[in-house]
């Protein structure tokens, strides 16, 4: 290197470097309090969060905070109710993110002609998406009541039903329909992220399927289908995330019941955290919870994402 | 000479004027600290309940006592964790309102002071109903003073059982079941009882009072768990449950998504003939403003099982005292007065448990408001207050009250939806709820 350098060369650079390192240490100065407050509400809980989790920690047992290492950890996968919850948020994740990719996908497709009423539609979309999960909850509440609710009621008056029907107190129809609530909430956004890929699409290419003899469905599977990877990727991902760590809809129709039929993780950590008061436990199982998510991306963009 | 001894006298002097203005200032300090401390507001720690009627009272605490209130009310399902946070996080606290399922809980970890200190507070006990005194001592030491006390209800329809030709409500759970069928057949409700089933912090207090109409303890007298045991346990209640939503059809299954508030609605749109319910809930399945059925619910003694009396459960709230505000005296004296003024008389009268009474329908736990004239006739304006008397002196209280009550509550909830739903054999389901508890109670 130093055979290569002038020396004249070398000053200049040095000189050059020299201002970029004061840059360097200006824009860290400037950046320093954001990142101090980014470390105080972001990195030191985490951290914190997982040094929790290697003790036995009980607020009901403020002078008693035992280090059991991994036990907490041993002792969510010795729980059979831990491997319940687990069962249940696979089964409403798989459930809800199917379905709302079929849902998604039709829905763009069909905001991707031109028709009349199109903006209209457009909007009227966007609604469950700007309601709040909390209202969302309680909306739902209300039509899957069992006494008085808009759904027993729409079914009787349809003549589909003969009397009134329990829906969430029967264990079978539970995650179902805590899935539907789900979906209704979540298309939205997942339909314009694909609408969005749609348009990206080159209408060429639609033009050189119809050249080679390639009929509607012909062009949906091979034209629009892989075109849409991108988007399903995305989709798929932001969808089984939200589903896998779900816990609002569960708070608010069920409580994790009747009898732990919608029991999924993010109701059991907050059971054994907020109310058994148990922040160690409590804290492994977020942990698992974050791994999970972290491995499922990950299979996820190795499968789907390795095709795009 | 005379300058140096001037200079030495007023070194002295200056020295002796010093130590006496700082011993003054440290007097007077000493009294503003003092005055300052028993200026220190109170913070206290409720429960959104009768706020209004709080509100009103604490107004008049303040007027006569001189003395400030910082008043904090949190909702009740949320009351428990919320509380134990500010605990963990010593945030100020002087008096607080306990449930009696959470006091061991609460005075193990250090958190409620022990009222014995204060002989003020521990005179009222005469004339206090037994069962609350009783609730509010943990290991030997008493912990608080009776803000309400209350007990599981049981309700009938007058005007359904009239129609369906029904002379009287039912004195065991095997004539519920007959009346039952009777009032279905007649068309007047599809599920005759409401009980609510849901995992909430009610559902305890819904199987406790079947429990004991039944003969049965979930806890024996030594604490261990007894709940599953065939012959005095909880097995005849919860099986009589079970037959009622799946056998008889005369319970809704929805009860285990059924909470206690919305369990009084259904009752109060005319949907049920009988209710087991908080005993306070009559005003308001009374009132024609709440109600359709207004004026037709009454109140009778709690069906007996096989093997049971009409024994029903009773609980109580209390005003307690933190431990922080009970090791520093003005602190604690100061909670003192908030409690005595809440818990025991205030202007001559036990004016709080009056008011709440008057006011929101919450019984109070002092034998001489059974004589108040005003409190009996505000009460015969929408129920029977024979009745309601002779009831709550067939009330106890729960045996499960522990410190680990909490996490047992979850386990013992869920079993029990678990046998109603047909998830598992009444037995398995009470099995499952005995070994959590003396797992819980061996971690202990």
């Amino acid at each position: 290197m130093s055979t290569i350098q002038a020396p004249g060369i070398g000053r200049r650079w040095l000189a050059k470097h020299s201002v970029n390192a004061s840059d360097q240490r200006s824009a860290l100065l400037l950046l320093s309090p954001m990142m101090a407050v980014l470390f105080a509400v972001a990195v030191f809980p985490i951290l914190y969060s997982l040094w929790i989790s290697l003790f036995d920690v009980k607020l009901t047992r403020p002078r008693s905070a035992p280090f059991v290492g991994l036990g907490n950890y041993t002792q969510a996968f010795a729980d059979p109710l831990f491997w319940t919850s687990v069962e249940r948020t696979l089964v409403f994740t798989v459930m809800s993110v199917s379905a709302i990719m079929v849902i998604a996908t039709l829905m763009a497709l069909l905001l991707n002609q031109e028709f009349r009423g199109r903006r209209l539609l457009s909007t009227v979309l966007l609604i469950p998406w700007a309601i709040p999960y909390v209202v969302d909850g309680l909306m739902w509440k209300w039509i899957y009541d069992s006494g008085y609710g808009a759904l027993n009621g729409a079914l009787l008056q349809l003549h589909f039903i003969d009397k009134y029907v329990v829906w969430l107190g029967d264990t079978a129809k539970t995650l179902p329909l805590i899935a539907n609530a789900f979906v209704w909430k979540e298309v939205p956004l997942a339909t314009i992220l694909l609408l969005v890929t749609l348009k990206s699409v080159p209408t060429d290419l639609y033009g050189a399927a119809r050249v080679d003899g390639a009929n509607l469905w012909g062009r949906f599977v091979h034209v629009t289908l892989p075109s849409l990877r991108p988007g399903f990727m995305l989709v798929i991902i932001y969808e089984a995330m939200m589903a896998v760590r779900h816990f609002d809809l569960f708070f608010l129709l069920t409580e994790g019941g009747p009898a732990n039929a919608s029991n999924v993780l993010a109701w059991h950590i907050y059971v054994e955290t907020f109310r058994n008061l148990s922040f160690g436990s409590g804290a492994a199982i977020a942990y698992l919870l974050a791994l999970a998510t972290f491995a499922m991306s990950y299979v996820v963009i190795r499968t789907v994402g390795n095709r795009i | 000479m005379s300058t140096v001894e001037n200079r030495g006298l007023d070194r002295r002097r200056f020295l002796l004027q010093l130590s006496a203005a700082a011993g003054l200032a440290s007097v007077g300090m000493t009294g503003l600290v003092r005055s300052a401390r028993a200026a220190q507001p109170i913070n206290f720690y409720a429960w959104s309940a009768g706020v209004d009627t709080v509100k009103r009272e604490l107004a008049a605490f303040q007027k006569e006592s001189g003395l400030t209130v910082n008043y904090n009310n949190l909702p009740y399902a949320q009351y428990r964790e919320a509380m134990v946070t500010k605990f963990v996080g010593q945030a100020p606290i002087d008096m607080l309102w306990v449930s009696d399922a959470w006091l061991p809980e609460w005075a193990d970890a250090g958190w409620l002071a022990p009222i014995d200190a204060y002989p003020r507070l521990m005179a009222y006990n005469a004339d206090v109903v037994d069962f609350c005194t009783e609730s509010t001592r943990y290991k030997g030491h008493q912990y608080g003073m009776t803000y309400y006390t209350d007990y599981m209800g049981f309700f009938y329809d007058a005007d359904k059982l009239a129609k369906a030709g029904i002379a009287a409500p039912p004195t065991t759970w095997d004539e519920l079941v007959a009346q039952s069928l009777k009032i279905k057949a007649a068309g007047l409700s599809d599920y005759p009882l409401m009980v609510s089933m849901a995992r909430e912090s009610w559902l305890i207090e819904f199987m406790s009072a079947m429990v004991f109409s039944h003969g049965g303890r979930f806890v024996d007298d030594n604490g261990h768990a007894v709940m599953d045991d065939p012959t005095h346990g909880a097995v005849a209640a919860l099986q009589w449950l079970t037959d009622a939503v799946n056998k008889h059809k005369i319970l809704s299954p929805a009860c285990v998504e059924l909470g206690e508030l919305n369990g009084m609605k259904a009752v109060a749109s005319g949907n049920h003939a009988f209710a087991l319910l908080p005993r306070y809930r009559i005003e308001a399945l009374n009132d024609p403003q709440q109600s359709h059925v207004a004026g037709h619910i009454k109140q009778a003694l709690i069906p007996a099982g096989p093997k049971g009396s009409q024994t029903t459960v009773a609980w109580m709230r209390m005003h307690a005292m933190s431990a922080s505000a009970g090791q520093d005296k003005q602190r604690g004296a100061n909670a003192a007065r908030l409690i005595e003024a809440f818990g025991g008389k205030f202007d001559g009268q036990y004016a709080f448990q009056k008011a709440m009474f008057l006011d929101t329908g919450t019984a109070f736990g002092v034998k001489p408001l059974f004589k108040d004239p005003e409190i009996r006739a505000a009460y015969e304006k929408y129920g029977d207050f024979a009745m309601f008397e002779k009831q709550q002196e067939q009330a106890r209280r729960k045996d499960v009250i522990a410190r680990w009550f909490g996490d047992w509550d979850e386990v013992n909830g869920t079993a029990w939806q678990s046998a109603l739903l047909g998830r598992s054999s009444v037995a398995d389901a009470l099995k499952h709820s005995a070994q959590s508890w003396t797992s819980l109670s061996k971690q202990a």
